[in-house]
């Protein structure tokens, strides 16, 4: 047996020896995780549904009335130079009233006397490669000639962003307290172990053991806490999120919201839950060892 | 091999538990070291390994100046010198063979040695036939010994034993004594602090007597 492997040994040894304190720690950092997890599923959810609306519904550019056919044709040819955009659809006044009555399908009496009075604006839904630049061309087709206003077409993904934008700060928030609370549970079960190996850390003093011998059993100590939480909380997510996916995104409760396939993000969450696992395990062991081994 | 060279020792309150000692011990040597509680023995050996700094003054082991050495370097000081408790310190829940074979994966040795030195120790110390033993099954005699293997596990040029008769009977302390001059004998220098009055007397050994802190008595064969 190497030195190496007698000190992970020693710190899988620990474990056992406080078998209870160990389970209860694990559960805490599981509980962390999983809100963190969810954190992190939510937002890569909200984000990829963004993305996709925006990019499929583009902005649409409202043109002044005034304009001439050749104005118009000048437009186009001024949006087909800004770099990003890759589509670009003219939507005259009755199309317009279509479209409008597509969206009060259920309303028309809304409409009802409006189709010769020429109020709806004749515009270009313009599409970009890139969600990303969306802001930018946005500013340069504000510029052109002749259109008088911009908007995104989805108005409601403003909302959707701001909905998710409060959930994620909350969660984000939630977790980062759960962190600390892991840090302190982890660190305070180590505590525990070097209260219990005092004596074992008095004779290796005497004896010759270097710090890095007395400290790495209980590193390995809460690494190992730290990465079985990561794989339990990977486990119990990775079945929730199937079984979500499986029950939702069949139905069209959620309307135009689609959950991301698991197969794509499942590898983001078991590396984010291993580099967290380490990092509260390993810190919150080193935590202990500075304020009670005086290494 | 151990020198001290107008040590100095001042604890708060000015209480001075070592006051310009200078004192050699040489490669090889057995001596005892005696005197009243308080009078410095503990601060002695706790200088030695490091444990302690010293107010003032040089302690050389093997040639060097320990007071100089840095923090990262005590284990390896501590390497050189075994030390073995009145109260034996040892691991009750481990056996006698994985109470030494502790020692020897401190220090990191070899697999391939662990074995042959774990068998050569326990032959020193008479306890072959005990390696799977747990302390609570020895006798006081018996533990004191192991507490000696581990303490020789590591091969210590110097071993520093204190009061490691003091919670035995007269007739056990006096065969861990004979074991002490054994090991001597080999060639590993030896310290011992004790109250042994009668042992002192009969071996016929190096005594140094510490009083409030002073070397008062230091006689190459002395006598309590």
């Amino acid at each position: 047996m190497s030195t190496n492997t007698y000190l992970i040994k020693e710190g899988y040894d620990n474990l056992n020896k406080h078998g209870s304190k160990t389970i209860s720690t694990m559960l805490i950092i599981c509980a962390t995780m999983l809100i963190l997890g969810i954190f992190i599923i939510i937002l890569q959810n909200v984000n990829k549904n963004v993305e996709t609306l925006r990019l499929e519904q583009g902005l649409q550019a409202f043109i002044e009335d005034k304009a001439t056919d050749e104005d118009i044709a000048y437009m186009e040819d001024e949006l087909k130079l800004i770099d990003g955009v890759s589509e670009i659809q003219y939507m005259n006044k009755a199309e317009a009233y279509e479209d409008a009555r597509e969206q009060f399908k259920d309303q028309e009496y809304f409409l009802e006397g409006l189709e010769n009075l020429d109020i709806f604006p004749a515009s270009f839904i313009v599409k970009f490669t890139n969600i990303e630049e969306a802001d930018r061309i946005k500013e340069e087709v504000e510029k052109i000639d002749g259109i008088y206003n911009v908007k995104y077409n989805a108005d409601t993904i403003d909302a959707v962003i701001s909905i998710s934008k409060v959930a994620n700060y909350f969660l984000l928030g939630v977790g980062l307290v759960l962190l600390v609370v892991s840090v302190f549970i982890i660190s305070n079960t180590i505590k525990l172990a070097v209260y219990s190996n005092k004596r074992e850390i008095f004779i290796m003093r005497y004896i010759g053991a270097t710090n890095s011998f007395i400290i790495k059993p209980f590193i390995v100590e809460g690494a190992i806490m730290g990465i079985v939480s990561a794989l339990i909380s990977f486990i119990i997510i990775s079945i929730v999120y199937v079984y979500i996916y499986g029950a939702l995104n069949s139905s069209y409760a959620l309307g135009i919201f689609k959950f991301i396939p698991y197969s794509t993000i499942w590898y983001q969450i078991l590396l984010a839950y291993i580099i967290l696992g380490l990092f509260i395990g390993i810190f919150g062991s080193a935590v202990s060892l500075k304020k009670y081994l005086k290494v | 091999m151990i020198e001290f060279v107008n040590v100095v020792k001042k604890y708060d309150h000015d209480v001075c538990a070592m006051d310009n000692v200078s004192l050699r011990i040489e490669k090889g040597e057995f001596a005892f070291l005696v005197g009243p509680s308080g009078s410095g023995k503990s601060t002695f050996l706790k200088l030695m390994i490091k444990e302690e700094e010293p107010t003032s003054g040089k302690i050389l082991i093997d040639g060097k100046d320990i007071t100089r050495i840095k923090k990262k370097d005590i284990p390896f000081l501590r390497r050189k010198i075994g030390f073995v408790f009145q109260d034996f310190r040892l691991l009750y829940d481990r056996t006698v063979a994985e109470n030494i074979i502790f020692a020897l994966r401190v220090i990191e040795a070899p697999e391939k040695d662990i074995k042959t030195q774990l068998k050569s120790v326990l032959q020193m110390v008479g306890l072959v036939g005990k390696e799977n033993y747990y302390p609570n099954q020895l006798s006081g005699g018996e533990q004191q010994r192991v507490a000696l293997a581990r303490a020789l596990a590591t091969k210590p040029p110097i071993l520093i034993a204190d009061e490691p008769t003091g919670n035995l009977d007269p007739k056990t302390a006096e065969e861990i004594f004979k074991t002490l001059i054994e090991i001597n004998s080999r060639g590993t220098t030896i310290l011992v602090v004790t109250h042994a009055k009668d042992i002192v007397n009969e071996l016929n050994k190096r005594v140094i007597a510490l009083d409030h802190g002073k070397v008062v008595k230091d006689d190459v064969r002395g006598v309590y």
